[in-house]
């Protein structure tokens, strides 16, 4: 695989100033070395106030490193004139939808990415048909997004995102203001589009749940990264885990107790269907 | 006030004023408005109010819907009429009594007063009426085009209007959130004098606006990961296209214009027609 992303030895502060007026740096990220390739499904989870998401408006240039260098396609996130080029390449879908809205009207919506890349009408209309596909909403195209649920409205984000064409997406805790059907639907699009056009999917939470499924999960606490692996060898940390303040998921949990009441289910199975077979085997 | 905010008082129809382009909508109302402050003669009036009830039927909005639009100004029209019958003079003594003294041209033109004020209104809320806002930011980007020239910051400020429309919902619901949530903690607002009342309402605008501001940056971040750099090389996926539609209703707005033109009394027909049209 490509290595598309490349952060070496960041570091990321901001200046905060107290009631006295003195200025004090707040270190955010520090010492990061990270590789994204492409076509992951990359889980990045921390406890808040991590950096994590810090770490992501990094990745579009929003941030620029103090100290070191973030790498999107070989360009450098510091230098201006690639602004336009890294944030095609990388789309990014924050976590309230209702602040990500800029026109009454699905499709306007939509279409704002497409248009600010001046692209001509025709292909504008395709993409915003194609976007809104994508995610599963083009019945809504000429409605107004405030009646939607809140899922639904993530959707519609994320196809805004879309419209772009990215290569990345970063959704930056885009599940943590949802129900859990909302987060289902968001979850699912985002697997969708990483299995069948080949996105990498840069998926920033808090939930666990939400991690089993990736290729990768990086954990950072503190502004630095505490592990790089596969989710498995993750929940595996348990105590780790535990003292940065997460909490592993359910169904890891729930397999460590029966594996410790002497039940023989295997260690870290991540899918409750699988694990149910499992104990049906055993009974 | 919760009904759908963003149509403003948009009355959904498909009707031939409805499925006009904005822009022409907004060009002929300017010459209704313009005809308005036209007309002198009664005969003039009477043709705008036709005009303007033919446009209505055509619009399909009921008569009801558009004269709901007066209610918000009737005092206003009676206060001005008020002022014009007892302080204009001209034309024949109708009362003399005590301090008060009307005329003939008093009531007059406080009726011409009344007239106009009641046919603005109702002209221009029919434009409401029959265009979504979306449509309006839209026709009015569209027309002021030319100011570019002048270095006028025409995309953004249609840009700022369709921003506001899309926020308003979500502002409401969030106005909406802070009243219960300071009623939960006691705060009253319908209770004590006008004063208290404002006051009242001092700790639902101040964390309104923090939030506000709040929102404005995330908005910014995220309109700026979706490329935008300002005007400079966006296209529009929208399509303002002018239809058959839109040359009939500029033909039947000309025509009326010419014939409330002729009904002036300066004009060279109105010379030649009974004294009585020219009141």
């Amino acid at each position: 695989m490509e290595k598309i992303i490349e952060i070496k030895n960041m570091t990321y502060y901001y200046k905060s100033f107290t009631d006295d007026g003195e200025s004090q740096d707040i270190y955010a990220c520090r010492d990061i070395n990270l590789d994204i390739y492409g076509g992951e499904f990359v889980a990045l989870v921390g406890h808040n106030g991590s950096g994590k998401s810090t770490l992501a408006k990094l990745l579009n240039a929003l941030l620029t490193p103090r100290i070191g260098s973030v790498t999107v396609f070989n360009m450098d996130t510091a230098d201006k004139d690639n602004l336009f080029d890294i944030r095609k390449s990388v789309g990014m879908v924050f976590q309230n939808p209702d602040n990500q809205m800029v026109a009454s009207i699905i499709e306007e919506d939509v279409a704002f990415g497409p248009e600010n890349l001046g692209l001509p009408r025709e292909e504008i209309v395709e993409r915003v048909n194609w976007a809104l596909n994508s995610v599963n909403m083009q019945q809504f195209a000429k409605r107004s997004p405030h009646r939607l649920s809140g899922g639904q409205k993530q959707r519609i984000a994320i196809a805004g995102a879309l419209a772009i064409k990215p290569q990345v997406l970063v959704l930056d805790e885009s599940t943590a203001m949802l129900d859990p059907q909302g987060r289902r639907e968001v979850l699912d699009i985002a697997h969708k589009l990483n299995k069948e056009h080949g996105m990498t999917i840069i998926l920033i939470t808090h939930f666990m749940e939400e991690v089993m499924e990736s290729d990768r999960v990086i954990v950072m606490n503190k502004g630095r990264i505490e592990m790089i692996d596969t989710p498995q060898a993750v929940f595996a940390q348990a105590d780790k885990l535990v003292s940065i303040d997460l909490a592993l998921p359910r169904v890891v949990q729930l397999g460590n107790m029966l594996l410790q009441a002497g039940l023989d289910v295997g260690e870290y199975c991540t899918d409750i269907d699988a694990l149910g077979d499992k104990l049906c085997q055993l009974l | 006030m919760f009904r759908d905010v963003t149509l403003g008082q948009y009355y959904p129809a498909d009707s031939f004023v409805h499925r006009m382009d904005a822009r022409v909508k907004l060009v002929l109302s300017t010459f209704y408005l313009i005809s308005i402050f036209y007309v002198q003669s009664f005969v003039g009036f009477g043709l705008v109010t036709l005009f303007l009830l033919t446009t209505i039927a055509f619009s399909r909005v009921p008569l009801r819907s558009v004269l709901r639009s007066i209610k918000g100004i009737a005092v206003l029209i009676i206060f001005m009429c008020i002022l014009n019958i007892f302080f204009f003079d001209g034309g024949e003594l109708l009362v003399d009594w005590w301090i008060i003294k009307i005329y003939l041209n008093g009531i007059l033109s406080a009726l011409r007063l009344m007239l106009r004020l009641v046919l603005l209104v109702l002209g221009t809320s029919l434009l409401t009426l029959t265009t979504t806002p979306v449509d309006l930011t839209h026709g009015i980007e569209s027309l002021c085009t030319p100011l570019k020239w002048i270095k006028f910051p025409v995309h953004e400020l249609a840009l700022i209007m369709s921003l506001a429309l899309s926020f308003i919902p979500t502002l409401i619901g969030e106005t909406d959130r802070i009243i219960k949530a300071q009623k939960a903690r006691c705060a009253s607002f319908d209770t004590g004098g006008l004063i208290a009342r404002a006051k009242a309402f001092v700790p639902i605008l101040i964390p309104l606006l923090v939030s506000s501001f709040r929102r404005a940056d995330e908005l910014a971040l995220a309109m700026n990961s979706r490329c935008y750099e300002g005007a400079t090389h966006r296209t529009q996926m929208r399509l303002m296209k002018l239809s058959i539609r839109d040359a009939i209703g500029t033909l039947v707005v000309i025509l009326f214009f010419t014939a409330v033109f002729l009904t002036r009394s300066d004009s060279i027909i109105a010379q030649h027609l009974p004294l009585w049209i020219k009141f």
